[in-house]
C-alpha cells in the first residue's frame, strides 16, 4: 500500500468536510471587500478605538442573519430569491431585486475601485489595472471554471491575515484596545452615524443571505449537515469580523494617533508606510488588491443568478448567451459598468464605496424583515422556525437597524440636526 | 379565458350585493382521468379568517366583482378534498417541469378556461409577458414594444404538457411522476440538474426504481451521490441492483463508507459481489471502470448452441456484441463477434471460428490506456483480464472514452458554487 493510499481515509474525511465547510466562510471573506476596508480604515483614522465596541456586536447580529440564511437553505433547499417569489408574489419580489441590483452594481463599483486604489500603490495606472481585471474576471468566470476559482480564492483569503500581521506591526497600546472594545460610546453627529451605519452596512450586506444561500441550496446540503454549516457560519462571521477589527486597530494605532485624516484605503495603505514600516504598508495593499478581485469576480455573478432565479430566466455560465441571455446581460453589464464608472473622471472614488456601503445598511432592515417572515412561516420551516427568544433579539435589531437608518437620513438632509 | 392574476383580490359580493371578502386562492380537483383540472371551488380571505367557497354558490366568476348565489350565512363552506390543489398555494409562482420543452420553469400566471359553464384550468403562462401582466406593465411595455415593430410573445404552455414538483404537492397527487417517467433517462438528468439538490432529490424519490437506475446512470458520480443521500437505504439499494455494477460501484464510492457498506449488505448478494469486486480497484483503472455483465462461453459449443446460451443471457449482459471464449478455470481463450457467430455455420465450433489473438488490457491499466486500446483497434469493448490472463469484466467504449469525452450532461455540471 502507498502512502497515497492510507492517507486514503484521511482525505476522505477532509475532502466531506471541505463539501460541507465553505459557503459560511467564503461569503465571510468576500464580506471583507474593499468597501469593507475602506470603511474599516476610514473608522478607525476618525474616531479610534471609539468604535472597536461595536464589533463584537456586530459580529453577532452578523452570526444572526446568516444563520437564519443557512438555516432557511438547509431546510427548504431553495435560494433566498426563489423562496421571497414563491412565498411573496411578484411585486415584492421584482421591488427586492431591483433595490439589490442597485446596491450589487454601487458594490461593483468600489470592487473596482479597490482594484484602481490599491494598484496604484504600486505604481500602475488605473486605466491599465482596471480594464485587465475586469476582462479576466469576465473570461475567468465565463471560460474558466468556478470551482477552481473559488479554491483560489480560499486560498488566497489567508491574505486576509495580513491586516491582523499589519495591526500587530503597528504596535498598538492593547490595554488602552481592549479597554474601548468593551467600553460603549455613541456620539450624535452626521459623520459618526454615517460611518456607524455603513460599519453594519458593509458588514451584514444584503447580498451575502442570497449567495450563502445560494450556495447551501446548490451543494445540496441538508438538515443532517446543519451542525456543520452552523461551524461554518459561526467561525466565518468572527473572522470577518476579527479581520475588520485589525484594520480599525492598524488605522486607529497610527493615523488617528497623528491625527491623520484619510479618505481612502490607499490612503490608509499609503500613510502606514512611514508610521508602522513599509511591510505594514504592502501588505495592507495586497490585502486590499485580493479582496477587491476576489469579490469583483463573485459579486456579478451571484447578482446575475439571483435575479434570474427569482424571475425563471434561464441562468448557468455555461449556457450560451443564446440561452440565457440576460443572464449574460446582467452579469456583462455590471462587469462592464463597475469598471467603466471607475475609469470616468469622476473626483472622489471613495465616495462611491462610502455610498454603496450605506446604501446596504439602509437596505438592510428589508431584507431582514422578510428572512423573519419566511423563516417563521410553518408551512415553509416546520420545526426549524425561530424561537422566542431567538425572535426578540432578531427583531430588536432590526427596529435598532432601522432606528439608525432614519437618524442617518435626517443627518444627511439636516447636517444641524443634532448639534 | 381568465388569468389568475387578475382574479386574485377581487371582491367577493354576497346575492345583495354586500361585500363579504377579496379572492384569495381558486381551489381546483385533480383527477386522473382529466388532462385539466377542474375549478370546485375559491378561497376567499375574510377579516381574520379564510373562508372555501364552492363553485355552486358562485354565480359569476369572471367580472370586476366575483357574486355568490346566496347570503353569506347560508354559505355551506367546501371541504378540501385529497386531490385539491390551490393554484396561488401550490402552482402559481412556483417552478415546474415543462415536458415538451424538458426544462424548468416558473409560473408567471395561470389561464383558466371556460367549458359548457365549467372552468379549468388550461394553460400555463411562464413567458415575460405575464411576469409583466402582474407588475402591472403588460399594455405599457407593449405599447413600447410595437412602437418599435416588436411583439412580445406570450409563452404559455399546455397544463397538460406540465408537471408538478413532487415538494409543490401537498400530496402524491397521482401515480408518481407518469408524464416523467415517459422522458428519455437522459432528459430527466437534465431536469434534475436545473434543479437544486434538495429538489431534485425529491423528483427522483417519486419515481420507480428502474427509471432512477436509468437516470443517475446519466449523471456523474459525485452528483448521483448527493441526489440519493435523502433517498431510504431500501431504495438506494434497489436502485444499485438495477444499475450496471460498475455505475453502481461508481455511485457507491462517493459515498460515506459506512454508508456504501450498509447499502452492499442490503443488496441481493450476487449483485452485491460484483459490485464489491470492481469497488477493489481505483475508479481511474480499469479494473474500476470494467463491467462484470458480459457474455463468456466454453470452448467447446456449437455456433448454434452459441445463439441459445445468447437468448438467454442477453438481458443480462452491458453488451451481446462480443462472446468471450473461456476454458473451465475462466482464463480467456478467444472471442468472436455477433456478426461472426450469423456467419458461422449452425454445427461450426466456436474454437473454429473465434479469434484468438485477443486485445485485452490489464485490470490495473489506466483509463486512458483503456481508451488509447478501443480508438486504436475500434473496438465496442475490451476485455480486462489479469497478469495470469483470467478474465475478469469488459470495458465498453463509453465508459472508456468518458473520460476524454464527457456525457454531454457533464459539461452542463459546473454551476455557479460547486
Amino acid at each position: 500500500m502507498t502512502y497515497w493510499e492510507r492517507l486514503k481515509p484521511i482525505r476522505l474525511r477532509f475532502l466531506l468536510l471541505l463539501t460541507v465547510v465553505g459557503p459560511g466562510i467564503i461569503t465571510a471573506n468576500v464580506d471583507n471587500d474593499a468597501g469593507g476596508i475602506t470603511t474599516y480604515s476610514v473608522a478607525g483614522a476618525h474616531y479610534g478605538y471609539s468604535l472597536l465596541w461595536m464589533m463584537p456586536l456586530v459580529a453577532l447580529a452578523l452570526i444572526i442573519v446568516q444563520e437564519m440564511s443557512a438555516r432557511l437553505g438547509v431546510v427548504t433547499g431553495k435560494g433566498l430569491a426563489d423562496l421571497i417569489r414563491e412565498s411573496m408574489g411578484v411585486r415584492t419580489t421584482a421591488l427586492i431585486i431591483i433595490i439589490m441590483l442597485i446596491a450589487n452594481l454601487a458594490n461593483t463599483v468600489s470592487e473596482f475601485a479597490g482594484v484602481a486604489a490599491s494598484m496604484e500603490i504600486f505604481g500602475v495606472s488605473k486605466y491599465i489595472s482596471v480594464p485587465l481585471v475586469a476582462v479576466s474576471v469576465w473570461l475567468l468566470i465565463v471560460k474558466g471554471s468556478y470551482k477552481s476559482v473559488e479554491r483560489l480564492f480560499l486560498v488566497a483569503s489567508s491574505l486576509y491575515l495580513t491586516y491582523v500581521v499589519s495591526g500587530v506591526l503597528a504596535n498598538p497600546p492593547w490595554h488602552e484596545v481592549l479597554r474601548a472594545a468593551v467600553t460603549p460610546s455613541f456620539h450624535f453627529d452626521a459623520g459618526y452615524v454615517t460611518i456607524f451605519v455603513t460599519i453594519i452596512g458593509t458588514t451584514i450586506a444584503p447580498w451575502m443571505q442570497f449567495y450563502q444561500q445560494a450556495a447551501i441550496a446548490d451543494k445540496g446540503l441538508m438538515v443532517a449537515d446543519y451542525a456543520y454549516e452552523w461551524l461554518d457560519v459561526v467561525v466565518g462571521s468572527v473572522f470577518a469580523v476579527f479581520v475588520a477589527a485589525f484594520i480599525v486597530i492598524a488605522c486607529s494605532a497610527t493615523l488617528f494617533t497623528h491625527g491623520l485624516r484619510v479618505e481612502t484605503a490607499k490612503d490608509a495603505a499609503v500613510a502606514l508606510g512611514p508610521l508602522a514600516g513599509e511591510y505594514a504598508s504592502i501588505l495592507f495593499a495586497l490585502g486590499l488588491l485580493n479582496a477587491s478581485v476576489f469579490s469583483a469576480a463573485i459579486l456579478p455573478l451571484s447578482t446575475a443568478y439571483v435575479v434570474c432565479e427569482a424571475f425563471g430566466w434561464e441562468s448557468g455560465i455555461n449556457r450560451s448567451f443564446k440561452d440565457a441571455p440576460v443572464f449574460f446581460s446582467i452579469y456583462t453589464a455590471l462587469i462592464v459598468l463597475g469598471a467603466a464608472i471607475i475609469l470616468l473622471p469622476i473626483k472622489s472614488l471613495v465616495q462611491a464605496m462610502l455610498d454603496s456601503q450605506t446604501l446596504n445598511g439602509v437596505l438592510l432592515p428589508v431584507i431582514l424583515i422578510v428572512m423573519l417572515r419566511l423563516i417563521n412561516d410553518k408551512r415553509l420551516m416546520g420545526n426549524f422556525v425561530n424561537g422566542r427568544i431567538f425572535n426578540i433579539v432578531a427583531w430588536a435589531m432590526v427596529i435598532i437597524l432601522i432606528v439608525l437608518t432614519i437618524i442617518l437620513i435626517i443627518t444627511t438632509i439636516f447636517p444641524n440636526f443634532l448639534g | 379565458m381568465a388569468y389568475l392574476s387578475d382574479l386574485m383580490g377581487k371582491p367577493v359580493v354576497d346575492i345583495e350585493g354586500e361585500r363579504i371578502g377579496y379572492l384569495k386562492d381558486i381551489i381546483v380537483a385533480v383527477r386522473g382521468e382529466m388532462p385539466h383540472p377542474e375549478v370546485v371551488a375559491i378561497l376567499v380571505e375574510r377579516p381574520g379568517n379564510t373562508l372555501e367557497i364552492p363553485l355552486s354558490h358562485i354565480a359569476v366568476l369572471v367580472a370586476p366583482a366575483i357574486s355568490l348565489t346566496r347570503h353569506l350565512a347560508e354559505i355551506v363552506p367546501y371541504e378540501p378534498g385529497m386531490y385539491d390543489l390551490y393554484l396561488a398555494r401550490d402552482v402559481l409562482d412556483k417552478q415546474i417541469i415543462d415536458i415538451n420543452g424538458v426544462r424548468v420553469v416558473r409560473v408567471n400566471d395561470l389561464e383558466l378556461a371556460r367549458v359548457n359553464g365549467h372552468f379549468y384550468m388550461a394553460n400555463v403562462d411562464i413567458g415575460n409577458l405575464g411576469l409583466l401582466r402582474r407588475l402591472g406593465l403588460a399594455k405599457l411595455i407593449q405599447t413600447v414594444a410595437s412602437y418599435f415593430g416588436r411583439k412580445l410573445s406570450p409563452g404559455i404552455i399546455s397544463w397538460h404538457d406540465v408537471e408538478l414538483l413532487p415538494g409543490n404537492q401537498p400530496i402524491r397527487l397521482r401515480v408518481p411522476g407518469d408524464k416523467i417517467a415517459e422522458l428519455h433517462p437522459a432528459d430527466l438528468a437534465e431536469i434534475i440538474s436545473d434543479l437544486t439538490r434538495a429538489e431534485g432529490g425529491k423528483l427522483l424519490e417519486s419515481l420507480d426504481v428502474k427509471t432512477v437506475a436509468d437516470t443517475l446512470e446519466e449523471v456523474e458520480p459525485d452528483f448521483q451521490a448527493s441526489l440519493v443521500e435523502s433517498m431510504p437505504d431500501e431504495k438506494v439499494a434497489d436502485v444499485l441492483e438495477e444499475m450496471s455494477p460498475d455505475a453502481a460501484a461508481d455511485l457507491l464510492a462517493e459515498l460515506p463508507k459506512d454508508r456504501s457498506q450498509e447499502l452492499l449488505n442490503l443488496m441481493e448478494y450476487k449483485e452485491a459481489e460484483d459490485v464489491r469486486k470492481l469497488l477493489a480497484y481505483p475508479v481511474d483503472l480499469a479494473g474500476g471502470i470494467m463491467n462484470t455483465e458480459f457474455v463468456a462461453i466454453g470452448p467447446n459449443l456449437t455456433a448454434e448452441q452459441t445463439i441459445s446460451v445468447l437468448r438467454e443471457a442477453a438481458p443480462h449482459a452491458e453488451t451481446i456484441f462480443y462472446i468471450y471464449v473461456v476454458d473451465k478455470d475462466n482464463q480467456l481463450l478467444g472471442v468472436f463477434s455477433l456478426r461472426d457467430l450469423m456467419l458461422a455455420k449452425p454445427s461450426e465450433s466456436v474454437n473454429n471460428f473465434m479469434h484468438k489473438r485477443v486485445v485485452t488490457v490489464n485490470l490495473l491499466d489506466s483509463q486512458e490506456d483503456v481508451a488509447q486500446v478501443v480508438a486504436k483497434y475500434n473496438l465496442l469493448a475490451v476485455p480486462v483480464v489479469d497478469d495470469q490472463n483470467y478474465l475478469h469484466g469488459i470495458v465498453t467504449a463509453d465508459d472508456a472514452l468518458d473520460k476524454i469525452i464527457p456525457t454531454a450532461w457533464k459539461k452542463r455540471l459546473p454551476r455557479l458554487y460547486h
